[in-house]
């Protein structure tokens, strides 16, 4: 869904109206909503969850959730997609979350962080989107470290001790990346007039 | 976590929308955001500055047993059948949906300012499948008429016409009329069996179809359906 501004606020023009249908309870708008939105959302918890069944179970609960609360959407405060896209992020993080719980006692290295070797990487993702939004600059200003955490974090989910095994690195360090890269972020895209 | 300490709260939101906030910490914020204003805000502003950057990831098709599973878990019944083809909406739907947006924009701009608006609206756009707005159809609620005008110059051969169809969700197109040929700027009146808020109240879209002069002859569109729109309920 990577786009220009204009064809963005034509889509979110376009989302509104079909969330707002839908809250009125009509079917043909959900399946309509559903059809444009499934395939980036699907994306999301894949990434996120790294299988399919698991993925397609929090899809349909995010969606059966939007049918019945379509009406807490509220236009002026969020747009449209990043308002599905965060049920479905939410709702992929308690599904590992349950998972942790879990698997705690399990082997540790055999449970390890098993990242699909796909094409692009987080981090290549991450400047992709970056580029979309035109705050490339912001994430090309994070220093290495900062923006692989980030971008690990965000797309595959990764927790912070995951994340240290992954860069192997001291959780510390890990830490202060994403928390300085964080704020500088928002620095940045705060100066870029990203966040209304 | 001091819910006051704003630099606190403001780093604790960008990590839960990162995701790696977890645990009872996690829980524990969503707890405070559903009750406190001033973190709520935080968490929703790092997600307008995060979750856009989702959008780059390639999409991927979810199976359709999904939607199969959300239908019958939301109990649709009635017009299940059209929805739970979301991929194969009727010959119209598709084009008409294409052009909602190019409408919205469009009505916003008809609209502003417009007495009726207080009163409400409907208001349909019908465009081609290039998704230009031809001809944008307008009631109030209780207007027993639809003004039709024509934004664009139609060509229409002298023995054929143009005839309006009120395109209902799951049921044959019903007719509301030829519309009178002349000058592309002139602004025709449809009458409607009922006020335009209860005649349109199921019908998700209008249609034009080509038809010999006079109208169809079947009572169904015979021609090609040239333009079709949205209707828009903007009150």
């Amino acid at each position: 869904m990577r786009s220009d501004p204009a064809t963005q606020l034509e889509r979110n023009a376009r989302l509104m109206a079909l969330l707002a249908r839908t809250a009125l309870k009509d079917q043909q708008a959900f399946a309509e909503l559903y059809r444009q939105t499934s395939p980036h959302l699907y994306a999301v918890a894949l990434r996120i969850l790294r299988e399919a069944a698991p993925a397609e179970e929090v899809l349909q609960e995010s969606f059966v959730n939007v049918w019945h609360h379509a009406g807490s959407y509220v236009a002026a405060r969020s747009q449209p997609l990043t308002w599905l896209t965060s049920i479905v992020r939410n709702r992929c993080l308690d599904q590992l979350r349950r998972r942790e719980v879990e698997t705690v006692a399990m082997d540790d290295e055999e449970e390890g962080v098993a990242i699909a070797a796909e094409d692009p990487t987080p981090l290549e993702t991450l400047l992709s989107g970056a580029d979309a939004l035109a705050v490339k600059d912001c994430v090309e200003s994070l220093e290495p470290g900062q923006k692989q955490a980030i971008a690990l974090a965000f797309f595959q989910g990764l927790s912070h001790s995951e994340l240290a095994r992954h860069l192997r690195q001291p959780l510390g360090t890990v830490k202060s990346w994403v928390r300085r890269g964080l704020e500088r972020l928002r620095g940045c895209l705060d100066r870029a007039g990203v966040t209304r | 976590m001091n819910p006051r300490n704003v630099e606190q709260v403001d780093a604790l939101a960008a990590e839960y929308v990162l995701g790696t906030l977890r645990g009872r910490a996690r829980q524990r914020l969503e707890r405070l955001a559903r009750t406190q204003r001033s973190i709520a805000d935080a968490v929703r502003a790092w997600e307008e500055r995060l979750l856009p950057l989702a959008e780059a990831l390639p999409p991927v098709a979810p199976p359709s047993r999904v939607w199969s599973a959300i239908i019958s878990r939301i109990g649709a019944q009635g017009s299940a059948s059209s929805a739970s083809r979301p991929a194969s909406v009727g010959w119209w739907r598709g084009f008409a949906l294409a052009g909602l947006a190019m409408s919205l924009a469009l009505a916003v701009v008809l609209l502003r300012g417009t007495p009726e608006r207080a009163e409400g609206n409907l208001v349909i756009v019908l465009a081609g499948q290039d998704a230009k707005p031809v001809l944008v159809a307008s009631a109030t609620r209780s207007s027993r008429y639809l003004t039709v005008k024509a934004v664009a110059p139609l060509n229409v051969a002298s023995d054929r016409a143009l005839e309006l169809w009120m395109l209902p969700d799951g049921g044959n197109p019903r007719s509301l009329g030829v519309l009178p040929g002349g000058p592309p700027s002139a602004i025709a009146r449809i009458e409607l069996p009922a006020t335009a808020d209860q005649a349109l109240q199921s019908i998700p879209a209008l249609a034009v179809s080509l038809e010999p002069a006079g109208g169809s002859p079947t009572g169904q569109p015979t021609g090609p359906v040239l333009y079709t729109g949205p209707v828009q309920r903007l009150y």
